[in-house]
Order: C-alpha cells, then structure tokens, then sequence
C-alpha cells in the first residue's frame, strides 16, 4: 500500500515540476510534452509502473478499506476531542483517495486523450498542449474543481508521505518528527506549485 | 485442639532442601490426569497455576476479572525483596529472614519466613528470565533501592510499576500454558464454595458473572489464592472487586482463618475527600525518603501550609524517632498520623490529613531530581486532588492495604482442610503482625512458583484419592446453597442499596477495629455487626435477578460475607490483649505510646474455626530459634 | 455540579442498543468520574432500574478494567489518564456528557458500556511470553541487558492492556496492544529465541481475532492511558517484515 503509493507520491512532484515549464512560454512547454511522448521506453516504462502502482494501491485500499468498516461497525455518536482526535488528513485517507482517483482518470480524459491541437516548431509537428491547458483552465468550474481536488492531493500526501516509513518499520525519535515535517513539506510543495498554475492561468493570462 | 505446622525437624536453613526431597513425587507421565483448580489469578494463583501447567497438570484457574491479567497485585508500586546482595552491602538469606520476623512483631512462623527468604533469590532470577524488565544501570544490572526503611538495599523494581511487571510475568507464562492446553481458563467466575467429599477438598461451585450461572467443577485438589480482604473496610486501596467470599466460604466449610485482625494501614494515601469516596489510593511510600511529615504545633490552625513558619510546624515523626525519622516502618508511621488527627492537629477541608512536605528536598536537589524519582507520583497526586506538590505539600492519611492475617496454613501451604491449599496474601503465613515494605509481591511470587507446585504434587503422590463427580449429593448440596443465598437476597427488597450497607459496616470496622482498638470499642463493634447483618437479610436492595449479568447482586454476595468476618476480626483483636505489629490495643501500650507484645500469653497464631456467630480459637503455638524476641524500637 | 448524562444502554450483544438520559445531580468536583457514576447507579436501585454495567476495579490506573468512551475519548479528553482517573473537575457545571462502550467487532459488547476483551487474551496466548519454565534459572546478573534497551521495553511493557487503542482507532486495530508486547520482547536478550516465531503467531492470531488494519492515524497513541509510542508498531513492522520473508 504505502509502497505503491510512495511510487505516485515520487512522480507527482516531477509531473508538478515539468509543468512549471507553462510559464515559460508556449515552445518550452509543447518541446517539454513531446520530448516525453518521443521518448518510448521511458513513457511506456513509466506508464506502466505508475498503471501498476496505481493498481495495486487501489486494490489494496479497497481490500483494506473494506476490513476495517467491519472491524468497526458502529462509529461514536460525538467526536472526540482535539487533544485525542487524529488529523482530518490521516482520517479519511479513503475518501479524498477516492475523489483523486476519478480525478485522475478526468485529468487524463481531459489532457492525454483530449483534442490534439497540433503546432510547428522548426518543423517539427506536436500537440500545442499549451493551448490546450489554457483553454481548460480558463473554465471557472473547470477551474475550482481542480483546485479542490488538488487541496485533497495535498491532504493525501501530507499523511501518505510520512506514513510510508512507519508502515515500512522506520520510525525514531529523532529522525520521525523530521519525515513528518518533511512530509508535509512535500506535500505543500507540490499540492502548491501544481495550484499556481490553473490560478496564474485563470486570472493573469 | 493444638494446631500442627507440619514443619520438619530440620535445621532451618536446610528444611526445605530436605524436605523438598522427601517429597513423593507424581510421575511426570501421570500428572495430567490429577485436576488442579486454581482459584485467583494474582502473583500467588498466576505463577502457581503456570507452573502447575508446566509440570503437566491438568490446571482449570479461576478470575473474577475479564483476564487473568487484571488481578490486584497489579496495583504493587514499590518492588520485591531479594537477598541477592548483589549492592554489596551485607545483605543475606538470613538478614532478609531476621528482618521480616522482627518486622513482623514476632508473630510468623519462621521456618516459613526463613523460605521465604531464600527463595527471595529464585524470584529474581526467574522473572528476569520471563522478560520482566526492571530497572537496571548503565553497565546492563539490576538496580536496588531501599525500602521502607530497610538499612539495606535489597529492593528490585520496575519504576513504580514493580506490580504490574511481575503479574504481567506471571500472566504471560500462565497464557503459555492456556495455549499448551495445560491450563483452562475461567475468566469472570466467582468462587461461591468450596465442596468437601470425604473430608477432602474436591471441588468448587461459581458463579459466572456474565450468565449467572452457579456451575460445579471437581478435581483431585484446590488452591485458593483469592488476596486479602482489606474491603471489609468499605475504604481501601484495595481494587473495589476484591473480596473475601473464596476465603469466607471455605472457612464455612472448616478451614480456619487465622489472625483475621492482623491488618496494615498503610500510612501514605491520598485522604479521603468526600462520602462519595469509593476507594483510596496509595502512594508509594518510597516518597517518605525525601518527604518530611508534619502538622502544625497549634490546634485548628487553618493557615495555608505555605504560611504556616518553621517553628511552628511539628516534624513529629522526626521528633520522636530521632534515628527512623521519617521512615519508621508503616505500622508506627500510621499510628502517629492518627494521634495528630486525634489531637486535633490534623490538616486539610476534612481536618483529617497531615502533610508530606517535598520543599527541603526540591530546595536541596532541585525540582527535576525530585520529579525524575517520584513525577509519575506527583502527576498522579495531581491529578486526584488538583492540587501541585511541587508547590503545595502532599497531604496524606494512612489507609487500610493489606491483610496479613488469613486462611490458617501448614508448612506446606495446606489449610487443616484436606486438599484445600492456600497462597498469597489469602493465607497468614509469613508477615506476622505487620508486612515489610516490597514483601508481598516476594510472598506470592514464592509460594506460586516455588512453593505450592511441590507440595501439591507431594499431597497428590501420597493421598487416597477416590473419583469424585460433580453429579454427588455434595456438590448438589453446594449448588443448593448458593443459590438460596442469591435467592435470600434477591427476596429481601428492602430500602438500603448494598453500598450504603459496606460503607456503614466500613465505618463501624475504621473507628473500632481500625488503626487503635480497645475492649469497648471492640465489643460494640461486634454488637453493631450483628444488627447491621440483621438487617443487611431483610432490609438490602439489590435490582435485577440472577439471569444475567447483575453487579449488584456481586457485591450483595460479597458484603454478606464482610459482614461475618467483620465481627470475627473483632473477636480476635478483643481477644488478642496486647498489642503488635498492626495490631493496637490501647490497654497496652508504654507511657510513650509505643506498642507493648506480651509474648508470654500471645506469642501464639490465633486460628478460628467456624462456629455461627462466636468463633472457637484454636492456637499454634510460635517458638523463636534463631531472631532472638525484642522489642521493636525505631528511635 | 449538575450534569446531564448520556448513556448507552444494551441488553446483551445481540440487542440494538440506544442511548438514554441520566440526571447527575450535586456532584462534587472531587469525585472521580467513576464516583459520579456509582452516585447515579445508587439512585437507579432506589428506583428500581437496573444499574448501568460498567467494567472497572483498581481504581488506580492500572488494572486496564474501566474501559468506556467519554465525548467521543476513550477513557475521556485527557491524555495519559484512564477513566477511573479522570475526577470530575475536567468537567463544568450544566455539562451533557454523552458515554458509549468501546466500540469494535472484536470488543462485543456484553451489557451497557461493559464489552469483551478476551480477544487480546488469545493474542497473549499465541506468543506474549518467553518460553522459560519455573525451576533454576540462571542468575539474573548473569544477562546484562543495557539501560537504553531496558528502558524502551519497559516503556513498551507499561501497557495495561485495556484495549483504548482499539477503541479509538477508526479501524479497530490492535496493532498498538500487539506491538508493545512484541517490542518489549524483542529489546529483551532474552525474547531472541522466540523473536520471530513471536511477531509471526501473534499477528496472525490478531489478524483472525478480526481487529482491522492500521492506517497510522495515531489516534491509538493519544488514547492511550500509558502513552505507549507508535514507534512500537513500527518496531513491531519490522519484525514482521523480517519474520514473514525469513520464514521457510
């Protein structure tokens, strides 16, 4: 479970940060989108680990998801409160788990298998991804259901990031309350660049 | 009828070697098919019933609790007692055995004190090797303490959870055994009798807490290890479920309780604070090595402790023992607390408190010293009161803790009943008249693991033991016993809740048979019992019926049977005309109210047998070989 | 004080159950909550209305017998404390407190707020324990064990087993119960022998006694009345990790 999603956790910041590339213009971004689709082994290589990873993380969640519902079949009446009650994030690591996957079936939809515009450089004929982008994230609705789903990312992150050692057996006094820094650093970091772009996008272009 | 120990004639330190291999043995091949029941599942019923298992018996153990794991030797804070000398101090298998005698007022037997003491030893090693962790140096060893005034360090411990460990020791070789199949657990079964068949023990009747089910269990023998019965008092650190009924009703049966008014009050628990007070908890009493006890030289002064000048504050137990302090033994400690009270100096809302002072100490070795030896301590004081003693002086009482007297007992452990064997603080063997600091856990864990498995093999191997079945008329009768009692009082519905029956017999057994006695109070004492067990048949209340779980009609049970030994622990102290130990009769003591033994005419154990209302004494007779009889004196 | 309470109530394991509302009235703040509940049981029976089963018994903290759910907080809003410690001035005056059992598949409830435990005895049973029967042992001193060690196996032998973690886990899982035992022993010298053998039978048996997953939420760690560490059911992960793929 934690491996395989430590496996999304890694891609996520390098797809955040390759399309930071929008805001370097137009060429930089489409070169960028096609250097990866031109690249075969490395798309198909990718692909089908992160098929795999998502996978096995999926399957794993239901399984697991499904086992604790009944190990507890009568929730409290009243929350506890805040100095015994875990964080929202780690709580429903299920849903917002679920709301991400449809997300990214839709973002896919949406992207890889959306409109092919294409566009020239030197000759070179590829997908104008950027117009693509900007004619997506100029929809209001478009827009503030990606930024949710996006927060829920983060929220996702934030706890999977870090958990994934406990689970994995690492835990210590000293390096824990690190991981669980550096984990919602992370989480931060690439829930927050991947929100600059639609909002820069929408409001300044 | 003179009772007989049963000790051989052997030179002390060798009795239990020799007498261990004049034993008849039980081939290991035949040990499943003899049945043990075990009753009680503390440091005493636990490691006995493990072992038991580990030999090959077949064990069925018996809790009230939901696990064998909850038993209240749990709640020991302290630590053991060990001879190991391994601080190098001059400790041995014989001072440990000369101090527990003379601890205990001479008034224990000491061929079992001398046991005791050497098996102190095995102990350690034992539980070490279960896992047990206690506190140990940077170098890898065990650690000691001092205790209770002990002029060596001779105390092992695990923070102050030394109870917990050792139970969870036993608890977890006693789950092996459940898993091995040696051993069948009874979880939430109360014992309600004890079924004798041919003048032999061979069975018992309980009731299942959950369903209310009376059931019938043979066997070829029976060990009780059902802890003591400080509850009588209504108020005691003792757990609220812990109760005397195992004991009662074999002593119905013909065992004999021995020594019944031997109680420890032990002198630092957290007062009582209202009527609505349920039970006492203790503190360890590892804090008198840095807490100063005082009240204030003047009488009724309601100033702040704070407020209240050095001189004028009465460091009384400092005053009077100029060379204990502080850390006379719990019996004197107690006794001095209660005269302040008395004398109308006492502290606190109630007036019936003094106080343990920690100021000298922080002041001499800092707040985080203090709070690295005793912060769970002060955490938990905190948390009880709201108040901090860091800032505040602690106020303590003495509270009633542990029982030394009990079920009467041989050399072997066996009662005068055939067959029925008794551990732990259940039985009145090795404290005399006041226990020793970090002595009781050493007690059960002796007569558990080292003790009862070989005489119970040994009474095995050499009776005649004809096949019982629970379908004779002697477990019937049992069955028909019990349950007309439960029927008597489900029938009574009357007007008083079984609480306020315990607290009004508590109150009766603190003010009379409580930390001092004398003649008038006793004999009213026993007066007051009987119309209040008068009225407990007609007048009790308790809801519901016996198809189900019912809590009420538990305590119902039990606080019938308080009831009676009550008035028996009022008989023996009125008849014990001396004072000792725990034990205080204000007719006897010196003009410095110190406590005054008559080993002429009491040197002697003071065995009950069951007779309806007035009980027949039976007496063993001590005899002191090797700790030469003195006076106890801490100044 | 006066306090409005609200209770659940349930025949046996089978019955549905449901809440039902209790007056306590002139409470001190001296009492502890169990007191307050022995106030309102003694005025039950002089209504005669069952009393509310409630599992408790030292009254120390330490037996791991008090065992209900307080506003949502097993063993109440308090960290490092357990019910019968919890005293009343945690709480105000015109209060409503609302008081369930320890709910989870493994933990049936047996009537009102008393529940089952047995299952953490089955998990003792398959491997809490090091083999060693009462007879000569070795001399203590003969197994130096460093401070270090011991103390982080008595840290995680602190547990008193009452069962809060599970209780307050969203998933019913024991792995906080199930990894301090592991831990304790597996610091230990002598826990060696049996160590994976151990970590192997007592998860499995915990996996069949139906306690969920963990999911690391933590929330084991904040109930628990002995604030034993999450570091144990990491330790405990290891072990397991190691174990399972070791095994032949």
């Amino acid at each position: 479970m934690g491996l395989a999603g430590a496996g999304w956790t890694l891609f996520v910041a390098g797809h955040m940060a390759g399309n930071m590339l929008i805001f370097a213009g137009p060429e930089t971004f489409n070169r960028y989108g096609h250097a990866i689709v031109s690249n075969k082994p490395l798309l198909y290589g990718t692909e089908a680990f992160l098929i795999l990873c998502l996978v096995v993380h999926v399957a794993l969640g239901i399984i697991l998801t499904i086992e604790n519902k009944k190990a507890k079949p009568k929730k409290y009446a009243v929350a506890a409160n805040p100095a015994k009650r875990s964080s929202l994030a780690s709580s429903f690591m299920a849903l917002h788990g679920s709301i991400i996957l449809v997300f990214i079936i839709t973002h896919l939809m949406t992207f890889k298998y959306g409109p092919e515009y294409l566009v020239e450089y030197g000759g070179e004929t590829m997908r104008d991804l950027h117009r693509l982008t900007l004619e997506v994230f100029s929809d209001p609705l478009y827009v503030v259901g990606y930024v949710i789903c996006l927060i829920l990312l983060g929220f996702h992150l934030s706890h999977g990031a870090s958990s994934v050692f406990q689970s994995l057996g690492l835990n210590h006094p000293r390096y824990t309350p690190v991981i669980k820094k550096a984990g919602f650093v992370y989480a931060l970091v690439v829930a927050g660049g991947f929100l600059s772009q639609p909002l820069y996008i929408f409001f300044f272009m | 009828m003179s009772l007989q120990s049963n000790e051989p004639n052997e030179p002390i330190d060798k009795m239990w070697e020799n007498h261990k291999f004049k034993m008849q043995l039980v081939n290991p091949a035949n040990r499943r098919k003899f049945k043990v029941i075990v009753v009680g599942t503390g440091l005493a019923g636990g490691a006995a019933a493990a072992s038991l298992g580990e030999m090959g018996y077949n064990v069925e153990s018996f809790c009230i609790q939901d696990s064998a794991r909850r038993a209240h030797s749990i709640a020991a804070q302290g630590g053991i007692n060990a001879a190991k000398n391994y601080p190098n101090d001059g400790d041995s298998i014989y001072r440990l055995f000369y101090d527990t005698v003379k601890g205990g007022d001479f008034r224990s037997r000491e061929s079992n004190v001398y046991r005791l003491a050497q098996n102190s030893n095995l102990i350690i090693d034992h539980c070490v090797a279960q896992g047990v962790p206690f506190a140990r140096e940077y170098g890898g060893m065990l650690t000691n303490r001092s205790f209770g005034g002990a002029q060596v360090s001779r105390t092992f411990y695990a923070r102050g959870q030394t109870g917990q460990q050792l139970l969870l020791g036993a608890y977890s070789a006693l789950m092996r055994q459940v898993d091995a199949g040696t051993v069948k657990m009874h979880t939430r079964h109360e014992m309600l009798d004890l079924v004798m068949v041919n003048g032999q023990a061979r069975g018992i009747i309980t009731r299942d807490i959950i369903s209310g089910k009376i059931d019938k269990h043979a066997a070829d023998v029976v060990v009780l290890c059902t802890g003591g019965y400080g509850n009588v008092y209504f108020l005691s650190t003792n757990a609220m479920n812990s109760n005397v009924t195992a004991s009662w009703r074999c002593h119905k049966k013909g065992a004999f309780f021995a020594n019944p008014c031997f109680t420890q009050i032990h002198p630092t628990c957290i007062p009582v604070s209202g009527d609505h007070q349920s039970k006492l908890t203790l503190m360890s009493e590892s804090l008198r090595n840095d807490g100063r006890v005082w009240v204030p030289k003047e009488k009724g002064d309601k100033r702040a402790p704070n407020d209240i000048p050095e001189a004028e504050r009465d460091y009384y137990l400092e005053r009077i023992y100029p060379s204990f302090g502080n850390l006379v033994p719990r019996d004197v400690a107690s006794r001095q607390a209660k005269f302040r009270v008395d004398e109308g100096r006492g502290v606190g809302k109630t007036g019936v408190a003094v106080y343990l002072d920690f100021a000298d100490a922080i002041k001499r070795d800092g707040q985080d010293t203090i709070s690295e030896k005793y912060g769970n301590l002060f955490q938990m004081y905190e948390q009880i009161t709201g108040e901090n003693p860091y800032k505040v002086p602690m106020k303590i009482y003495p509270a009633v803790h542990y029982t030394m007297g009990g079920l009467w007992v041989d050399y072997n452990l066996m009662s005068n009943l055939d067959g029925l064997f008794v551990g732990g603080e259940a039985n009145f063997s090795d404290h005399g008249a006041n226990r020793l600091g970090a002595s009781a856990l050493m007690q059960g864990l002796s007569d558990g693991y080292f003790i009862l498995p070989n005489t119970v093999g040994n009474y095995l191997a050499s009776q005649t033991l004809d096949p019982v079945s629970t379908e004779m008329p002697e477990f019937e009768q049992a069955v028909q016993e019990s349950t007309a009692q439960i029927d008597r009082i489900l029938g009574a519905k009357g007007s008083k809740t079984v609480d306020e029956f315990h607290r009004e017999l508590g109150h009766i057994m603190w003010e009379n048979v409580g930390m001092s006695r004398n003649r008038q109070g006793l004999s009213d004492a026993i007066q007051k019992i009987g119309d209040l067990k008068k009225s407990f048949w007609t007048d009790v209340k308790v809801t519901g019926d016996n198809k189900y779980i019912n809590h009420e009609l538990e305590k119902a049970n039990r606080v019938a049977d308080f009831l009676e030994l009550g008035s028996l622990m009022a008989q023996d102290a009125l008849n014990r005309e001396e004072s000792c130990g725990g034990h205080f009769r204000e007719e006897h003591q010196t003009p410095e109210h110190e406590a005054k033994r008559d080993d002429e005419n009491f040197s002697y154990v003071a065995a009950w047998e069951y007779s309806g209302d007035t009980a027949k004494l039976h007496k063993e007779e001590l005899t002191f070989e090797h700790v030469k009889l003195a006076t106890r004196s801490y100044k | 004080m006066n306090l409005k309470l609200r209770i659940w109530r349930q025949k046996n394991a089978n019955d549905t159950g449901g809440f039902f509302e209790f007056e306590a009235t002139d409470i001190s703040e001296d009492m502890s909550f169990l007191e307050m509940m022995d106030v309102v049981n003694q005025q039950l029976v002089k209504k005669d209305i069952d009393v509310i089963e409630f599992d408790h018994d030292c009254r120390e903290g330490i037996c791991g017998m008090c065992s209900m759910v307080i506003n949502g907080a097993a063993h109440g809003p308090q960290r490092g404390v357990t019910t019968c410690q919890l005293h009343m001035r945690s709480f105000k005056d015109g209060d409503t407190i609302t008081i369930e059992p320890f709910r989870a598949k493994s933990f049936p409830v047996v009537k009102d707020l008393k529940v089952d435990r047995s299952a953490f005895d089955r998990i003792q049973e398959a491997g809490g324990y090091i083999s060693v029967d009462t007879g000569n042992a070795p001399d203590a001193h003969s197994i130096p064990v460093g401070k270090a060690e011991a103390d982080r196996s008595f840290m995680a032998a602190a547990c008193i087993g009452c069962g809060a973690c599970v209780a307050a886990c969203q998933n019913s899982s024991a792995m906080l119960f199930t990894g301090a035992k592991v831990a304790q022993y597996a610091l230990l010298p002598q826990g060696q022998p049996e160590r994976e053998k151990r970590v192997l039978n007592m998860v499995r048996t915990m996996d069949d006694m139906g306690f969920g997953n963990c999911t690391n939420t933590g929330a084991c760690e904040m109930a628990c009345p002995k604030e034993i560490s999450l570091e144990n059911i990491a330790l405990m992960n290891r072990e397991f990790l190691k174990a399972s793929t070791s095994e032949r």
